[in-house]
Formats: structure tokens, sequence, C-alpha cells
């Protein structure tokens, strides 16, 4: 191909290739609008005021009236029609449907028209103070149960949660895939197929066993003992990662005398520390959002973790909006600052999960 | 055949036994390791079985003795009207929510994978609602389908779409339910991402040469490529969607004006099968609840073998692979 033709060549192709891109490039943007614009709708909630949830038609920024300072007292401003003009005054007072409006510039020029001819001017403010009125509010009279409650126990539970996996799951993967023992490998089909039983199967017994036999209805325990007797999920991940170590490597321990233990301990989890942060993560993302568990198992708003504790902004007859979402943001907040801090191992543990099984 | 074994030289008895010793350490050495497994299995998974499974011929009763009354749970499931719309509801959403889901997944998967500026940035925003908890993500949406004040009807009313009264409106409850979970489908988007990146280039350039263009790449390359990705989800897709809960739970919670919460609302239409059989428990209706859950297993079991069993007609797997 000589050289001209090349070039024509690349003449005939690019404006469609630019095209396409172009095009493509839309399409990406108006999608990520469709995931981006209910997360800003979250975040911008949690920051409006009583009245500007619930203005129409709705906006996504927080609004509120305009407010100028008169004499050192704070007025609203609105769009007040005089004369055929709309002039921004300030509003003094209502009475009987009248209200006394005020220009800010010249504060002797004082008109007094119908309240509701008058438009407020709006502009963008953010209640910062529903985040602490959120997590503050006591809506149970007689308790001292308020959303830090609640932070304070998913907090206990996720991190019981992660130890009890951690600690069980690390050992059963070790027996699974370094230790040669007769029927292993069949066994091991066993816990695969554990997987595929539903959690309703089980509900009914084991909420009898934890509540009746056990007592231990209306505490964490239900939801964090079953932790510390591993799982096959994440018994299989490790064990898949365990047979990646080279066989070489435990051999040359065994042969210096190191017991199973200490290999594990000291050879096998230090390299094993990729896997271990997903598995901690996805643990953590499992345990601060169950809902079903604490549903079935708590009672007492004490005891309550942040999951069933969302519910207490949902009033009989309103929801406070702004307050719910302000929670709400302080809920998902964490996993987020955990995600921009551990990207990586994130997307890793979802390619894990979703590949390999 | 015994005997033959008993035969060789007595010098290879200790030898053997030796061997069966060491056999037997790594057993236990074995065993020790996965005891946490062992004890969890038979008191999480055996036990709670056996014990749902006997429930289920039982009309049971809290601290007083259970009678037997044979397959009468089942016969009378049959015969109850909310268990009937509640599989309805649960299979509308197997059939349309669980291919949507996918379809959507994969698509959003190749957008991510277009060469265009950005796309580090895109991947995220797609990708973090997933991470939201289902909870919070659920009482969002509600917010969203406010048929006054959301924000999904005063956008379609800038269109000139009066928009309909998502959350009261049962013919409009489960499509706003599909529109709620595409939003947290990053994980399968990434999944898929992760699938398309691993496609041979030079398959791609093959075809390339041979003339083909971007969506015959697409269908007959890339499509095929990410079948077991594909097949991996949809089993997943189904086993969780016959679970549906959480979000139906808040659905009906949220009901604005209504004081007594029923599950299910508007007029049964989000009534899915772990709702009800929720619902069952509640109300202490053990055994009956226990049943439903032992038909909800084999439904599930039914439906992974024919779809693993289909799947060998329509996944491909590289020679070398699995």
């Amino acid at each position: 191909m000589s050289a001209s033709t090349a070039v024509q060549l690349r003449h005939h192709i690019a404006p469609r290739k630019m095209l396409s891109k172009i095009l493509g490039h839309i399409v990406v943007f108006t999608v990520g609008l469709f995931f981006l614009v209910p997360t800003l709708w979250m975040f911008f909630t949690a920051f409006k005021s009583r009245t500007d949830v619930f203005r129409f038609p709705p906006t996504l920024l927080p609004h509120d009236i305009k407010e100028v300072t008169l004499d050192g007292q704070s007025y609203p401003l609105y769009r007040v029609p005089v004369d055929g003009q709309v002039r921004e005054m300030a509003r003094l007072k209502v009475e009987e449907g009248n209200g006394t409006f005020v220009d800010p510039e010249n504060p002797e020029d004082v008109v007094v028209i119908r309240a509701r001819l008058a438009e407020p001017v709006m502009t963008i403010k953010f209640h910062w103070h529903n985040f602490s009125d959120a997590m503050n509010r006591s809506t149970r009279p007689g308790l001292t149960v308020n959303f830090w409650t609640y932070l304070k126990n998913s907090t206990i539970v996720a991190a019981l949660t992660i130890i009890g996996t951690l600690l069980s799951c690390v050992p059963v993967a070790y027996g699974f895939s370094r230790v040669e023992w007769p029927g292993r490998d069949l066994i091991f089909i066993l816990v695969l197929s554990t997987m595929m039983l539903p959690f309703q199967v089980t509900m009914i017994p084991l909420y009898l066993v934890f509540t009746d036999t056990l007592h231990w209805g209306d505490t964490i325990l239900p939801l964090v003992v079953p932790a510390f007797f591993s799982n096959p999920f994440d018994v299989f991940l490790l064990r898949q990662f365990f047979l990646t170590i080279p066989r070489d490597l435990i051999d040359a321990a065994k042969v210096d005398g190191a017991s199973d233990f200490r290999i594990l301990l000291q050879l096998i989890v230090p390299l094993s520390k990729p896997i271990l942060t997903a598995i901690t993560i996805m643990t953590f993302l499992w345990a601060w959002n169950d809902f079903l568990g604490p549903l079935l198992y708590l009672n007492n708003p004490e005891h309550f973790t942040l999951a069933i504790g969302l519910q207490d902004f949902q009033g009989q007859r309103n929801t406070a909006w702004n307050q719910l979402m302000a929670a709400s943001v302080v809920f998902t907040a964490p996993i987020i600052i955990a995600f921009f801090f551990a990207q990586r191992t994130f997307i890793e543990g979802i390619k894990l999960t979703g590949t390999k099984g | 055949m015994e005997a033959t074994h008993t035969l060789p030289a007595p010098s290879q008895a200790p030898l053997r036994k030796r061997w069966s010793a060491r056999k037997r350490r790594s057993l236990v050495t074995g065993l020790l390791f996965i005891s946490p497994w062992i004890l969890g299995f038979l008191l999480f998974n055996v036990y709670p079985m056996v014990k749902s499974l006997v429930m289920s011929f039982t009309e049971w009763h809290l601290r007083m003795p259970s009678v037997w009354i044979g397959l009468t749970n089942y016969t009378d499931l049959l015969q109850d009207r909310r268990f009937w719309t509640s599989l309805a509801n649960t299979t509308y959403m197997v059939l349309f929510a669980v291919p949507l889901n996918l379809f959507c997944a994969f698509l959003f998967a190749v957008l991510l994978n277009l060469k265009i500026r950005g796309q580090s940035f895109y991947r995220v925003i797609y990708y973090l609602p997933s991470i939201v908890p289902v909870v919070a993500s659920s009482m969002l949406w509600m917010w969203i389908f406010n048929t006054n004040n959301g924000i999904l009807n005063a956008f379609l009313g800038y269109l000139g779409i009066k928009g309909p009264s998502w959350l009261t409106d049962p013919a409009w409850a489960k499509p706003a339910l599909m529109i709620m979970g595409l939003w947290g489908i990053g994980n399968t988007v990434i999944i898929y991402l992760s699938g398309i990146q691993d496609v041979p280039v030079s398959l791609l350039e093959a075809a390339e040469i041979d003339g083909a263009n971007w969506f015959q790449r697409l269908w007959y390359i890339t499509i095929p490529m990410v079948s077991p990705i594909t097949l991996f989800n949809l089993i997943i897709g189904v086993i969780d969607m016959f679970q549906y809960f959480t979000q139906a739970y808040i659905f009906a919670s949220v009901q604005a004006g209504s004081n007594a919460q029923r599950l299910g609302a508007p007029l049964d239409s989000t009534l899915f099968y772990s709702v009800y059989l929720y619902d069952r428990f509640q109300t202490l209706r053990l055994g009956y609840a226990a049943a439903m859950a032992w038909i909800l297993f084999i439904i599930i079991l039914i439906c992974t073998l024919l779809l693993m069993r289909s799947s060998q007609r329509w996944t491909y797997y590289e020679a070398e692979g699995r």
C-alpha cells in the first residue's frame, strides 16, 4: 500500500470513526446519568429543608427562600408585583392575608399587597444540621436510642462477622487444599453444594434454636455466631487461592519440621493478603447491608443495626425524607470511603466471585 | 480378592502399616482443620434442613406439642390464592427482570469498553450504586418514585409525560422494582467488562480483517466468549430472584398514607414468594412456612439443573479451560 492511498483511506474512514465515537460518548454519558442522578438526589435531598423537600416542581439542589438582614433581623425576600413591575422586597409581616413588604435598599419604601401574590426568591442553601438532627433524634420516647446507637451496633456486628469469617474460613480452606486426606475432594463437593441451599429453608428451625433453645432472641449473637463456623463461598475462594501457592514452598517448610499450623500461620497467611483483604471487604459489605437477619432477631431498638434503624424515619403519615436521606448517606459513607481507598481490591473481589464460579 | 491382599511377603507389612498410620494422621489433621465447617454444616445445614422438612408435615405450635398432619400444609398451599399470587409475581420477575438485568449489564459493559475518554470515571459511576446498601437504595428509590415530589415524575413532566403512581398503582409496582434493580447491576457490569476484556484481541483482529463489522464481532465473538459468565450470572440471578425480599419489604412499608402495613402492597402486586413466606412465618404458621421453604428449594434446584443442562447448547468453553 502506497503512502498516498493510506492517507486517502484514513480520510475516508476518519469522519465515520469520529461520528461513532461521539455517538458512543453520548450513550455512555446518558446511561451514566441514570446511575449518577439518583445518587446525587440522595445526597442533595439530605441537605434540603422540610419545606423544600415537598416543593413542586422538585429541584435537584437544595433551595431555600433568600433572606436579607434589616436592623439586625433577617427577613425572607419576595418578588413583589408593584405597578406592573416586579421588585425584590423583604417581607416584614403577614396580617389577614396582607403582606407588608419593604425595599431592602430603601427601608422607607413600603408596599402592602395580598401576600400570596408575592413569590419567594429562592437560593441554593445547604442544611447541614439535617445530619446532626438525623443522628441525634430519638424516635423512641423513654429510650436513649438514636442513630449513633445503630451505627455502633452495625460496627460491632460487621467487625465480629469479619473476625469470625477469617478465623474459620482460613483453616477450613487450608484443610481442603494443603492437607492430603482421604475423601477430601468428595467432602468439598458437599461444601459447594450447600451454597445452593436457600436461606428460607433453614431460617425457621434456626430461629427456634436461637430464640427458644439458646435464648439469644434480641441479641446480635444469632447474626454473628454462624460466621465463626465458616461459609462455603469464602472457603471456596480461599481454597482456590491457597492452591496457587507453590508446593515446593510448603514442602520445604515441612522438611524443616514446621507443623501444618505454623505453615498456615507463617507461610500461607502472609502470602494470601490480597484475597484476605478482598474477603474482609466483601464480608463487611454483607454484614453492613444485611436486613433479614436483624429483622428476624432484633426487637429492642437498643440492638438495632443501621439497616433496620433506617425505618425510624418513616412516619405513619409522612416521612422525613431529608433526614432519612441524611441517615442513608451516613449509612453508605463507610462503604464509599472503603471503595475509594481499596478500589482495586473491590474490583478484584467482584471478578473473583463472578468469573471463577 | 480379600485373600490376595493378605498374601504379600511379611516384609511389606510394617511399611503398609506405617503408610496407613500417616494416612490416618493426615485424616485427623484434615478433619481438625475443617472442624469449624463440620460443626457449622451439622448445626446450620443438616439439622435445620431435617427439622424444617419435618415441620412442613406438622401444624407447629410454639412451646406446645406439634401435630403431625401429613401433606395437609402442601395441599392447603395448592388452595391458597395468595400462594399462587406470590409464585406468579416471582415468576414474572424471574422471566422479565433477570434477563433484563443480564442484557443491560452486558450492554453497559460493552459501553464501558468503548475507546473513549473518561472511561475510568464512568466505570466508577456505573459501579458505585451497586455498593449502596439495599435498604438505603430501596428507600432512596421510594423517594425517587414519589408521585408528586419525586425526581422521576418531575423529569417525565419535563418531557411532557404524566408519570404514573409508581408506588400505589399495582400495574406499576413491579416495573418500578425492575428499574430500581437496574440501578444496582454495577457488579454484573464489572464482571462482564472483565470478561469482554479477556476476549483475545487476535480473534477480533482476524474477524476485522475478514470484514466483520463492529456488530458482527460482538455477535459472533464477544457474546459466545462471555457465555460462561452469562450462565453463571443467570443461575445466580434466578436463585436470588426467588429469594427477593428486602426491596419488596421496604416497598410495601413506604406506602404513603396507609397506617396498616401489609406485605405485598399495593394489592399484593409485590407479594413475592419470600415475602409471603415471611408473612406466614410472622403469623406463626411455622409448618406452613416450612412447606413453602421446601417447595422453594425444589423449584430452585429444578431451575438450576435445567439451566445447567441447557447451557451445554449455548455456552462456549475454550478447549484448555475447565
